[in-house]
């Protein structure tokens, strides 16, 4: 068994560490400055192997301190009066939510595959010795942290001891249910959606109980405890004694199951830009008369109504929701108004972010290039420049026209707003109009630009270039930090106006002059 | 060694892609599984690795129930941990099935098998070629000396001189165990199975040995493929 938890965390360190390595590599200077061979036992390797060890125990030590301090804060804060039997209580309740959502069994992973179908590794004992590892540690950090708090609180020490033999034991109890769930139904019980929403509301409304003055008694949670204890041995004794791993495991851990694991974020990216079903026939009228490069495009927007054109219409829904319930509240309450009158006035900047979250370019370039364009750049007629710029103009076209919905209830819902608040005037209502619909253009512009410019994905839809990851965040950052931007409307808009022209301008020529040499394969 | 199968079946859905499958792989023997695109060799495979759940049948080696852990199973498009190199992936293998080896040798005698150079050795399984990729997991499936190699198109993606390698290699092997190749390139199948296994109608069908390498054969087994088009 020591063998086999060895060799697993080494095998998970060196993964890691290669991993690393990797990504170091292809960093713009280091790139020529590494060779080949720094995953041979290379000092540099051994240097950031240890540098990994120190980086997850202190990870594991932080994590876990954190989760304590915020249930801390948290009671203090929202529970001044009542802060002790707040804190047990929702430490009592995130532990039963953690027993139900937290197992570390049956959770399927690529490392688990690997570990169990190429390495041959006995399932049996690889379980259990994961099993006893995730124990112990646990048990110790959360021993520490519950003492400590406890401590801070001024507590008997026997609702800190309680509280740890409560966690250290549910936790057996939630693995133990999760296999006999599992033998039973066959499939994990939080992969049904339902029952897992069902359970967690449950919980949710039990956290909320301090609202209303209820907490589980000091007392209850002892008695509880007891019982835990009891109920944890039984499954202990079972989850040691079974023998049944390697069965559950196989049919669990088929190479088609992990490959297409939910813990995988390039699966997920990938099934995120799946054609959904109902897109896969296209309605003749929308096609008829279409030929060329025009059908192609049509095509390929028609299959993806899902993530555009529906995503579109849903995100301008939620936003008039949102208009119209804003709307209500002005009309009822005086300082309301103020505060919405006094936030299209001067903090524009709140609809940078609101325009950056709505538009759906990031996703639709992933989708272009996974179904699309990933095959068709292995053609050269596809690549020629006249080709190329036809069909980014077309794409440009419809992403902007989608985009423009949502775009448009936010305009008009200013409007809407200022006119409510009785303080616009003409200028403040078409600067800060216009401004919102070019800036659902330049959002639009924007991801397709950087796409054509920098074409970053892999064929598993895996960003390959720092640039465009460092373009996304920075994009990311300069729409959040507009929030801070305190600034006349009317000027804001102007400003963002003309930056949004030159920036149009400036992307469409680059656009030109390159695109035709960097829009390839990776 | 006998390996058989009794009363496969496998749907997907309302396609049913295997039905009522019988039939006896014995060791010493290479079988050349063929069959057109979708014919279900994949499916058969999986369902004998238990990676698929089968309708009904029995799988039993020499009587008793066959296991995963008696099978190698080389996928057409292999699965490898990328971000370890191929030293450290054999490695690790080795280590963990070290009661399982009659003998452990020096690691570079393992890569000496299929040619991979110390260069090759030290470089990450993400940056191998599909060929490389192919090599390394017919590699460890030999290492493990399990009684079953399923072998799922492993030799079209290598060059033609460590093809030739692995054919050896795989004669080698044959006398201690099962192995079932499947692909769809009937000269390989010719060149290297010593039965022929068509995989049509849902059926597995051995096909009679007459002189492998005439015209008449050949076009037999493609007749019988194309049989399919006509049901």
């Amino acid at each position: 068994m020591i063998k086999y938890l060895s060799k697993s965390f080494e095998f998970d360190l060196v993964y890691t560490v290669n991993s690393f390595l990797y990504i170091l590599k292809d960093l713009p200077i280091l790139r020529d400055l590494l060779t080949d061979d720094i995953y041979k036992d290379s000092i540099l390797k051994k240097i950031v192997k240890t540098f990994m060890i120190i980086f997850f125990i202190a990870r594991a030590l932080f994590l876990k301190f954190f989760y304590f301090f915020i249930i801390f804060v948290g009671c203090y804060e929202l529970f001044p009066n009542t802060f002790v039997r707040a804190y047990f209580h929702v430490y009592f309740v995130f532990t039963i939510i953690g027993m139900f959502i937290n197992n570390k069994l049956l959770n399927s992973s690529k490392k688990k595959y690997f570990s169990i179908a190429l390495f041959k590794m006995d399932s049996n004992k690889m379980a259990k010795a994961n099993l006893l590892w995730n124990q112990i540690t646990n048990l110790i950090l959360n021993s520490v942290c519950i003492l400590i708090f406890g401590y801070l609180l001024q507590s008997p020490v026997i609702y800190s001891i309680s509280l740890i033999m409560f966690t250290f034991f549910i936790r057996l109890i939630g693995e133990a249910l999760n296999i006999i769930f599992y033998k039973k139904y066959k499939y994990i019980w939080y992969s049904n959606t339902r029952l897992y929403g069902s359970v967690l509301t449950v919980l949710i409304i039990t956290l909320l109980l301090p609202y209303i003055n209820i907490f589980i008694p000091l007392k209850a949670i002892v008695i509880l405890t007891v019982i835990t204890i009891i109920l944890g041995t039984i499954a202990a004794n079972y989850l040691f004694t079974l023998k049944d791993y390697k069965l559950i495991y196989q049919k669990l851990f088929s190479m088609v199951n992990v490959m297409n694991s939910k813990n995988d974020k390039d699966y997920l990216k990938q099934a995120m830009v799946e054609v959904r079903d109902k897109d896969k026939a296209i309605d003749n009228r929308k096609i008829k008369g279409k030929k060329g490069y025009e059908l192609f495009n049509t095509i390929f927007f028609e299959r993806h109504k899902q993530i555009l054109i529906r995503s579109a219409k849903k995100y301008s829904l939620i936003l008039l929701g949102i208009y119209i319930v804003i709307s209500y509240l002005i009309t009822y309450d005086q300082n309301f108004s103020l505060a919405v009158s006094k936030v299209l006035h001067n903090n524009l900047g709140w609809f940078v972010i609101i325009m950056y979250f709505v538009n759906r370019g990031a996703i639709i370039t992933q989708a272009m290039f996974f179904n699309c364009d990933h095959a068709m750049l292995n053609y050269n007629f596809y690549r020629e420049p006249k080709n190329l710029l036809g069909l980014f103009k077309k794409r440009l076209l419809t992403i902007s026209k989608v985009n423009l919905l949502p775009a448009l209830v936010v305009g008009i819902g200013n409007t809407v707003l200022l006119i409510l608040c009785k303080d616009y005037n003409l200028l403040v209502i078409i600067s800060t109009f216009l401004f919102i619909i070019f800036l659902s253009v330049f959002f639009s512009v924007h991801y397709l630009v950087i796409y054509y410019l920098l074409q970053p994905f892999n064929k598993d839809l895996e960003v390959k270039k720092i640039s465009y990851s460092f373009i996304t965040l920075l994009t990311y950052m300069a729409s959040y930090m507009a929030i801070d931007v305190v600034m006349n409307s009317v000027k804001f808009s102007m400003f963002g106006l003309l930056f949004t022209i030159i920036y149009i301008l400036l992307a469409l020529y680059l656009i030109v002059k390159l695109a035709p040499k960097t829009f390839k394969l990776s | 060694m006998k390996l058989e199968i009794t009363n496969l079946t496998k749907n997907y859905g309302e396609k049913e892609v295997l039905e009522k499958v019988n039939f006896t792989f014995e060791s010493g023997k290479i079988y050349g599984l063929l069959g057109r695109n979708g014919a279900g060799k994949t499916t058969f495979f999986n369902a004998l690795n238990e990676d698929i759940e089968i309708d009904s049948g029995k799988f039993l080696l020499d009587g008793k129930k066959l296991t995963p852990n008696e099978i190698g199973y080389a996928t057409s498009t292999p699965v490898v941990p990328e971000f370890l190199t191929g030293k450290e992936f054999l490695q690790f293998f080795l280590d963990i099935n070290e009661d399982k080896l009659d003998e452990r040798k020096e690691i570079d005698y393992y890569f000496d098998l299929v040619k991979l150079t110390k260069e090759d050795q030290d470089t990450l399984l993400k940056e191998y070629s599909h060929g490389m990729k192919n090599k390394m997991q017919i590699l460890i499936n030999v290492v493990a000396n399990p009684k079953v190699i399923l072998l799922d198109e492993p030799l079209t993606a290598l060059d033609i001189v460590v093809q030739d390698d692995m054919k050896k290699l795989l004669k080698s092997l044959k006398k201690d165990h099962i192995i079932i190749f499947s692909t769809h390139i009937l000269e390989l199948a010719m060149d290297l199975c010593d039965e022929i296994v068509a995989i049509s109608n849902k059926k597995l069908e051995l096909i009679e040995k007459e002189n492998l390498n005439t015209k008449k054969y050949k076009d037999k087994i493609i007749s019988l493929l194309k049989e399919e088009d006509n049901d």
